[in-house]
């Protein structure tokens, strides 16, 4: 038992090392949220004073958990295609060939980004509060947000992982990028809902990630919600549940073709 | 001095690439007619010297003329004379040979009248008529080049540039390029400056040849001249099973220099010529040397290459299959 | 001439390999459209805005997509620069005689030619959508001149990139540099309506007085008060642009 801890913890730290060591890799996952919000931001100043739009001080606060997500996903769909690149290059094969665990192997690459979508959300938070960021839920508001970026970021990392053992493709990973990047957009993530009308409304509120983010807004904008809370998790565990059976899928798949 | 005495005239060209000096100091002379030929391995300067007289890239120090222009101060005008076709023959997979020809015509200014007519005639040259209209990206290698061929004579060129025009190829393209050179060579009088890493490709096609080195000339003139320099044979033996080749060297080594051989051979430059591989024979057989095999080889412009730089054209040792079970030393 | 016949010439090769390798082309025709669906669809509120010039989000969010297409256009005409200098190819400009500036014009004229269509298709969105169409066919005219300029100013700056850099790995600084372009300005928001520092970027910005001219005829009649200051700005960026293209070229043999 202690030896599969051990071999999970070992993949994982791979998995978070090399992304750090490649500041390529995730400096523009970063920085594009960022900049994003700032653009927002600025842009969408005078909308909170709407008629309808959710009680924020600034269009900041309403953004900075749209921003948290934004960064999981980028960085979760890059998880993914390090996993394609790793079966490009061989590596995959060759922990196959090892005695370590096959779960450890996908468990490792989605531990590291539970891992990263933590602390990247906390980053989001400290540049915000240095633009002024006030969160009504305190301390505990944003650790509940954190733990929900981190939860949809393994969520997510699982999703592009077993995308990435179906394909053997980090290009076919990286492609599917754009389509998630639409699917956020007809969401609650940019706007609020409750400004929306027609077809677009409906598709929103279909879109889990709507409900989701208003969860983790909540938390930011009214104060301590547990029930609002509560449903945020609910969705990102269900990205992680749906990703995690897809990936298993996808390795007994591969692995019953290759043994 | 300017260039109206030949085609290509460089003095003390030079380029330098940060620190590291690709081509240090070439200075030619080609004559109208000639074809040129620059012989080294891969990292000599070959394609480097080529893109600086074909105005592609800027020399660091030295002249040269092309076709009596200036590749600096006139590099239009040189561009008008000349043809190109370098390495990785640079086309574009998604068009078509033809279009790439109609492409190539507007480029040179050629009227649309011409240019259809003068491109059909470059297709039979080279034997792409049928592949003409499908895309260049379904062409073999073979084909590719001659299409680049065709390309860079569709302005009848005073000057061709062909940097490593073979390589890659099989050996009938190989061969079917070269007669196709010849031929241009023949009835137009074009000169022709190629660059090649293969000695038989010098050895075969060209009149002078340039032998360059990190940056350098370190021999020129006609194959047969340079070849007459280094001059005696080389005489080399194959050792038997389970002998080194030490007892057969101390031998030959009697008989002229020792060059560098395979391993489990041993090879020497013969004085007095093909006539005494019997008094080495007899030696060795004295010497109760087990021979498995032995060669004498005319020299070559490897051998040339060689005595001017120490080292062989085509690898660092020329491998030689190795009977099963011998170990290697 | 025989300039002419190399502009075109390349203008033309250009347009044609758009046709040979269509999966290369179609996320640049599909980008505007989904642009155009997500922000209207998302920001519809904001019409609500005292003071907001549209009634319809669509009909302020259009112009912008389109013209935000056109620009993509001239990028996508800078990578292909870029791919050939990669390949090897753009060494059979570069070795025959055809002057440096009839190659850039070439390339210029296919970024400008390959805006038209994202602006036929987004115009065929804002019919079926039923934009406000203020001023009749000026309303597109308008639009046009502005997507041929803008489509210009991209195809100048990616060229201007690929020249200088000759790989594409500066195909992102290509994308940000437009993104930018385009986002610091009125492109979510009009003036009036913004505030603190990209208030006083945006009027600073030439791009804002592009995307008055481009939307002029979607919020009400075209006039020349709105257009002339939006002409002014895409000539001041085409001579820069160019200019930067054209420096490049001058220096294009290393």
């Amino acid at each position: 038992m202690s030896v599969a801890v051990a071999q999970y913890a070992a993949l994982s730290r791979r998995s978070l090392v090399t992304t750090i060591r490649q500041p390529r890799a995730f400096i523009p996952p970063i920085l594009f949220p960022l900049m994003f919000m700032a653009l927002s931001s600025a842009a969408f100043d005078r909308t909170t004073q709407l008629p309808g739009f959710p009680p924020s001080d600034s269009f900041l606060q309403f953004l900075i958990c749209t921003t948290i997500v934004q960064g999981a996903l980028f960085a979760s769909i890059a998880a993914g295609s390090d996993m394609a690149h790793d079966i490009e290059e061989g590596f995959f094969d060759r922990l196959i060939a090892s005695p370590v665990a096959r779960t450890s192997i996908l468990a490792g690459r989605v531990m590291g980004s539970f891992v990263f979508g933590f602390f990247q959300a906390w980053f989001y938070f400290g540049v915000a509060a240095l633009f002024g960021l006030t969160v009504e839920g305190g301390f505990l508001g944003m650790l509940g947000v954190t733990i929900v970026a981190a939860m949809f970021a393994a969520g997510i990392a699982s999703i592009a992982s077993a995308f990435a053992i179906r394909t053997g493709s980090s290009e076919a990973v990286l492609g599917a990028f754009p389509l998630l990047f639409s699917l956020m957009f007809i969401s609650g993530l940019f706007f609020p809902r409750t400004l929306m009308d027609g077809w677009f409304k409906t598709a929103a509120t279909i879109n889990p990630l709507s409900h989701m983010v208003e969860g983790m807004r909540a938390q930011v904008i009214t104060g301590l919600d547990v029930s609002e809370w509560l449903s945020a998790v609910v969705i990102a565990a269900g990205f992680f549940v749906v990703g995690l059976t897809l990936a298993s899928l996808a390795l007994r798949r591969r692995l019953s073709v290759s043994s | 001095m300017q260039g109206t005495d030949g085609h290509v005239v460089a003095e003390g060209l030079v380029r330098r690439f940060g620190t590291i000096e690709a081509v240090a100091g070439i200075d030619l002379v080609i004559a109208p007619g000639e074809i040129f030929g620059f012989l080294g391995p891969n990292g000599a300067g070959k394609s480097t010297t080529v893109r600086m007289l074909t105005t592609l890239l800027r020399p660091t120090a030295g002249r040269a003329w092309v076709a009596g222009y200036d590749i600096v101060e006139q590099s239009d005008a040189v561009r008008r004379s000349i043809g190109v076709a370098l390495q990785d023959a640079a086309i574009d997979p998604l068009m078509t040979g033809r279009e790439l020809l109609a492409l190539q015509a507007v480029l040179h200014g050629i009227p649309r009248s011409a240019s259809h007519d003068r491109g059909q005639v470059l297709l039979e040259m080279v034997g792409l008529t049928g592949a003409a209209d499908r895309r260049v990206g379904t062409y073999s290698g073979g084909m590719a080049r001659r299409l680049d061929l065709a390309l860079s004579l569709i302005h009848e060129p005073q000057v061709l540039f062909l940097d490593e025009p073979t390589t890659g190829l099989d050996p009938n393209s190989r061969f079917a390029m070269w007669e196709e050179l010849r031929k241009l060579n023949r009835e137009r009088g074009t000169t022709v400056f190629l660059t090649t890493q293969y000695m038989e490709e010098a050895d075969e096609l060209t009149g002078r040849v340039a032998i360059i080195d990190d940056g350098r000339i370190v021999a020129q003139g006609t194959p047969a001249e340079l070849k007459a320099k280094v001059g005696l044979p080389t005489l080399q033996v194959t050792m038997g099973h389970g002998q080194d080749a030490i007892g057969a060297e101390s031998i030959l080594m009697r008989f002229g220099e020792p060059v560098p051989a395979p391993p489990g051979a041993a090879a020497v430059r013969l004085e007095g010529g093909a006539s005494g591989v019997a008094a080495v024979v007899r030696a060795l057989d004295e010497g109760k040397v087990l021979l498995e095999g032995l060669e004498l080889h005319l020299p070559t412009l490897d051998d040339v290459f060689q005595e001017a730089t120490g080292r062989r054209l085509e690898g660092a040792e020329p491998v030689t299959a190795e009977p099963e079970g011998q170990p290697q030393r | 001439m025989s300039t002419s016949e190399v502009t075109w010439g390349i203008a033309r090769r250009s347009i044609v390999l758009i046709t040979r390798l269509p999966s290369a082309f179609f996320p640049s025709l599909m980008m505007p459209v989904f642009l155009t669906i997500s922000f209207a669809g998302a920001f519809s509120g904001i019409v609500e805005l005292p003071g907001f010039p549209a009634e319809k989000a669509i009909d302020w969010f259009i112009p912008m997509t389109t013209i935000q297409g056109a620009a993509f256009a001239g990028i996508t005409t800078g990578m292909s620069v870029a791919r050939d200098f990669e390949s090897g190819f753009y060494d059979r400009f570069l070795a025959s005689p055809a002057s440096r500036a009839s190659l850039l014009g070439g390339t210029l004229l296919a970024a400008t030619l390959r805006a038209l269509a994202p602006l036929c298709l987004l115009t065929f969105v804002a019919v079926v959508a039923g934009a406000n169409l203020h001023a009749g066919a000026m309303t597109i005219v308008v639009l046009g001149v502005a997507c041929l300029g803008v489509g210009l100013c991209a195809g100048a700056w990616a060229v201007g990139l690929a020249i200088r850099f000759k790989s594409t790995q500066i195909t992102p600084l290509m994308q940000s540099g437009m993104f930018l372009a385009v986002f610091l300005s009125t492109a979510q928001m009009p003036i009036h309506l913004l505030t603190g520092w990209l208030h006083a970027v945006a009027r600073v910005n030439p791009v804002t007085n592009v995307l008055q001219l481009a939307r002029q005829g979607f919020l009400g009649d075209v006039t020349w008060s709105t257009t002339w200051p939006g002409l002014v700005a895409l000539a001041g960026m085409i001579v820069f642009l160019v200019g930067f293209a054209y420096r490049g070229m001058q220096r294009v043999i290393p």
